[in-house]
């Protein structure tokens, strides 16, 4: 059973380095300074240790509030420290209620186009 | 108790992030899986939007560990991002998340 974990754990990490990967490389491009792959794969192995503390930062967060399921607002917690991060994960969050806000109406229109062609029948 | 420096830093690479990085990312499955592996508890869940901000959260925080590293690099002259230059930056990026 443990091996089925620790695969998964790896394919996590294989997926994280790839990304991390990628954003160094457009950086790299960008700032024309590249990065050595130690640098890459730290970075990676960094940023994968750190979500085991923001998982659990979360999860904290969550049942303080009595919830089993972590939300957005869980998230704006851990994005705290910084001022700059936080307004900024304040506004994608704005964005996705947003989306989502549009795509009630738009489906709300179909479903009354229909409903009063129905009660035409 | 904020740290000005980290401010400045952190809301450069925040207002980069529109123009170009927009392809490239985490994917939401992805970041839901890593995070729910270290939730203690079965039932804790985690929402569709918590997975998409999070996912967010990980990209600035990869682009902030690069940037920094190459800042100092650059303050040593260094034509290459090395391990080193990323040792230095570690303890304070830590602190800034």
């Amino acid at each position: 059973m443990s091996v089925d974990k620790d695969e998964t754990q790896q394919r996590l990490k294989a997926a994280v380095h790839y990304t991390v990967g990628r954003l160094c490389q457009r950086m790299g491009e960008d700032h024309r300074r590249e990065f050595s792959r130690q640098v890459i794969a730290a970075i990676a192995e960094t940023a994968f240790r750190q979500c085991d503390v923001f998982a659990k930062d979360l999860e904290a967060f969550a049942r303080h509030a009595k919830r089993s399921t972590v939300s957005s607002e869980d998230v704006k917690l851990v994005a705290r420290r910084s001022t700059a991060l936080s307004i900024y994960i304040q506004n994608k969050s704005e964005e996705l209620n947003q989306e989502q806000r549009d795509l009630k109406k738009k489906n709300a229109g179909k479903r009354k186009s229909r409903d009063t062609e129905e009660s035409r029948e | 108790m904020t740290n000005p420096y980290a401010e400045r830093q952190i809301s450069h690479s925040v207002e980069n992030m529109a123009e170009k990085d927009a392809e490239i990312g985490f994917k939401k499955e992805t970041v839901s899986k890593l995070l729910s592996s270290s939730f203690k508890e079965d039932k804790t869940r985690l929402s569709g939007d918590a997975a998409l901000l999070m996912a967010e959260l990980l990209k600035v925080f990869v682009q902030e560990a690069a940037v920094r590293s190459q800042k100092q690099a650059e303050s040593e002259d260094c034509d290459q991002v090395d391990i080193e230059h990323f040792e230095k930056i570690l303890p304070q990026l830590l602190l800034d998340f």
